[in-house]
């Protein structure tokens, strides 16, 4: 949380220090608040969201992709497909954009505590997770094994292709990368194959495991059949839901699936609690 | 004793408090309809006709500003809106299906995160109700749980009686106030008899039992059957006293403007639009269910209310005739 405005609309304001290019249409900015007393006290937690905003064009919702235990900065990426993405893309480093959150519920990182973690994702939807494997990895020895399965549509599609690199190389970390048949190079090091399969190929063992899966609703809609038959039970399976957000605040009444508001119940939710929602999403 | 007051003092009242400075809003004619507006005198309220919107515009303005963004040599910055700056109001002759509804929009606005925006308004706003003599047949007040002379979120209330003139009733702190204050406009009268209030037809509903049906019936061919006319247009939803569904949006250039907070409505189509393209609600009948079941379950589920006063608006404005009193009625014979 941060100091309180009251003014709820009202974004703090932050600056670009870093603008990293993940795929061609995919972008990452590191942002960091210019008010002193804001940077100081904004905190989060890994699976909250904010509202960025690109001044004369609106707002956007996107999660805090970097991890709290990270400090100083926040991290947010994006796929520009509309108005506000496309304005935001426009920006450079130095420039000023407004930051409001964060919001939403979290991971349940102190639950997972002292287990086997197995992070699924596909393509777009890594930073939801990468944040929380962040906050992971920076207090290692607080968990057992951690796998990552992560998959996207071709080599150039893999988000955060840096960061992959260094979990394959860290010995604590297993990590699982592929691409869809046709997507790879001849230099290709990783899997082919879709998420699931590839899930299914690796086989993580579920005993004291819990499952934190994010990708498109076709990848999820097949990977927790796998998951299922890996022994993974619905409560020990936790995803987060996306739908079109405005206030982020409860409010606005655009966000609900069913009676449950994704912007102030979510976004995180076990698999358990997606099964019992009307599928409206 | 019971108070009083002629039609010629309540105007006097408005005359006097537009005078003052206080924003008065009440039913006045524009055209070919009566809708709540500011008044400039007291000869303009009109109270025959029902509004054809509702009042909640008096709290949750159809478009407001909420930030003004610049950005001057380099440097961008954000100035809030000065809400001491919003006016004291004072809404009168609200009608009862009108004056109940702030009630029930309080939650949304309140839990968890205060939108002061429309916190300050409802604080700085005095409501006189009015009981309700004329109403017709969309008027469905009863069968939700209000009534034509339910005095819920009125802080002095009016009753038209016989032979002309209001009784009045101080309902809250605030009204007790206001009626002190400009005491010499009121008599003090023994007996009164009020008009007679008036009369929908649609017997009460049990509203527990809509919302039992609602909570096991997500899916059902009904909504397919009753919303396949629904064209969209949400007009519903804008003339609804309690819909509070809203956009939030940039009006200026990179350089200088502001950010908006407008009304919106489940009904459209692109409301729940994903930038990837995929849209939850794909289709009209699983609009209209969501407003439905906002209305009668989800508002309920978190806040213990019903979204709805029963005041006829949507099923007036409706191009295509759906009623929403009738489906209502429907579902609690299911
Ligand atoms: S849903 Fe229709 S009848 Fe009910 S309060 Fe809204 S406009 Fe009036
Ligand atoms: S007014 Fe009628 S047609 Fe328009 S959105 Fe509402 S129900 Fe549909
Ligand atoms: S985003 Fe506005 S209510 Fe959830």
């Amino acid at each position: 949380m941060c100091i309180p405005d009251k003014n709820i609309y009202k974004p703090y304001l932050a600056t670009i220090e870093n603008i990293i290019d993940e795929t061609p249409d995919v972008r990452t900015f590191r942002l960091v608040f210019q008010d002193e007393a804001v940077r100081d006290s904004f905190s989060f937690r890994s699976g909250q969201f904010a509202e960025y905003s690109a001044f004369g064009y609106g707002e956007s919702t996107f999660c805090i992709a970097s991890s709290p235990t990270r400090k100083g900065y926040i991290e947010c990426c994006f796929r520009s497909v509309g108005r506000v993405t496309e304005a935001l893309r426009r920006l450079e480093i130095g420039d000023t954009l407004g930051v409001r959150g964060p919001y939403g519920n979290s991971f349940p990182i102190e639950a997972l505590y002292g287990r086997n973690l197995v992070f699924v994702a596909g393509g777009i939807a890594l930073p939801p997770l990468r944040t929380l494997i962040w906050n992971c990895l920076d207090q290692r020895d607080k968990f057992g094994e951690i796998t990552i399965v992560y998959g996207a549509r071709t080599e150039d599609d893999l988000v955060y292709k840096h960061e992959l690199k260094e979990w394959q190389e860290r010995s604590d970390v297993n990590l699982v990368k592929t691409v869809d048949p046709g997507g790879n190079s001849d230099t290709w090091d990783g899997r082919v194959g879709f998420v699931p399969t590839i899930l299914e190929e690796a086989a993580p063992k579920s005993d004291n495991c819990v499952a934190l899966v994010c990708g498109p609703p076709i990848m999820i809609k097949f990977t927790l059949p796998v998951l299922e038959k890996l022994g993974f039970s619905d409560e020990n399976i936790i995803t987060t839901l996306e739908n079109r957000m405005k206030c982020g605040l409860g409010k606005c009444g655009r966000c609900n699936v069913g009676n449950v508001y994704v912007c102030k119940d979510g976004p995180v939710f076990t698999a358990k609690q997606v099964k019992e929602m009307p599928q409206e999403f | 004793m019971p108070k009083t007051i002629t039609e010629q003092n309540l105007q006097a009242l408005i005359d006097l408090l537009v005078k003052e400075g206080t924003r008065v809003v009440g039913p006045k004619r524009a055209d070919t309809m009566v809708l709540y507006a500011p008044l400039t005198n007291g000869a303009e309220l009109d109270l025959i006709e029902l509004p054809r919107r509702s009042a909640k515009e008096t709290f949750f303005p159809l478009c407001e500003e909420i930030l003004s963004y610049e950005k001057k040599d380099g440097k961008t910055s954000v100035t809030d809106i000065d809400l001491d700056k919003l006016p004291e109001t004072v809404l009168i002759g609200a009608r009862p299906c009108d004056s109940a509804a702030p009630g029930i929009l309080d939650a949304v606005f309140s839990w968890d995160y205060n939108d002061e925006f429309y916190l300050e308004r409802r604080k700085k706003t005095v409501i006189i109700g009015l009981a309700c003599t004329r109403g017709d047949d969309a008027c469905f007040c009863t069968a939700v749980g209000y009534a034509p002379d339910t005095k819920q979120g009125s802080d002095l209330f009016l009753a038209p009686v016989e032979g002309g003139g209001f009784s009045v009733e101080a309902v809250t702190d605030k009204g007790t106030a206001l009626l002190a204050r400009y005491g010499g406009l009121f008599q003090d009268q023994a007996a009164v008899s009020p008009l007679p209030v008036a009369t929908p037809t649609m017997a009460k509903l049990d509203l527990a039992r809509i919302k039992g049906w609602l909570d096991h019936n997500f899916e059902s061919d009904f909504w397919k059957e009753i919303a396949v006319r629904c064209v969209g247009c949400g007009a519903c939803a804008f003339i609804c006293p309690a819909c509070h569904c809203f956009d939030i949006n940039d009006e200026g250039t990179e350089a200088k403007g502001c950010r908006r907070k407008h009304w919106d409505a489940c009904g459209f189509a692109k409301f729940t639009n994903h930038a990837s393209g995929h849209n939850p609600r794909d289709v009209q009948p699983q609009r209209y269910r969501n407003r439905i079941m906002h209305k009668f379950k989800y508002y309920d589920d978190k806040f213990g209310k019903t979204l709805c006063t029963g005041c006829g608006r949507c099923i007036r404005a409706c191009p295509v005739g759906i009623d929403i009193a009738a489906l209502i009625e429907e579902i609690s014979k299911k």
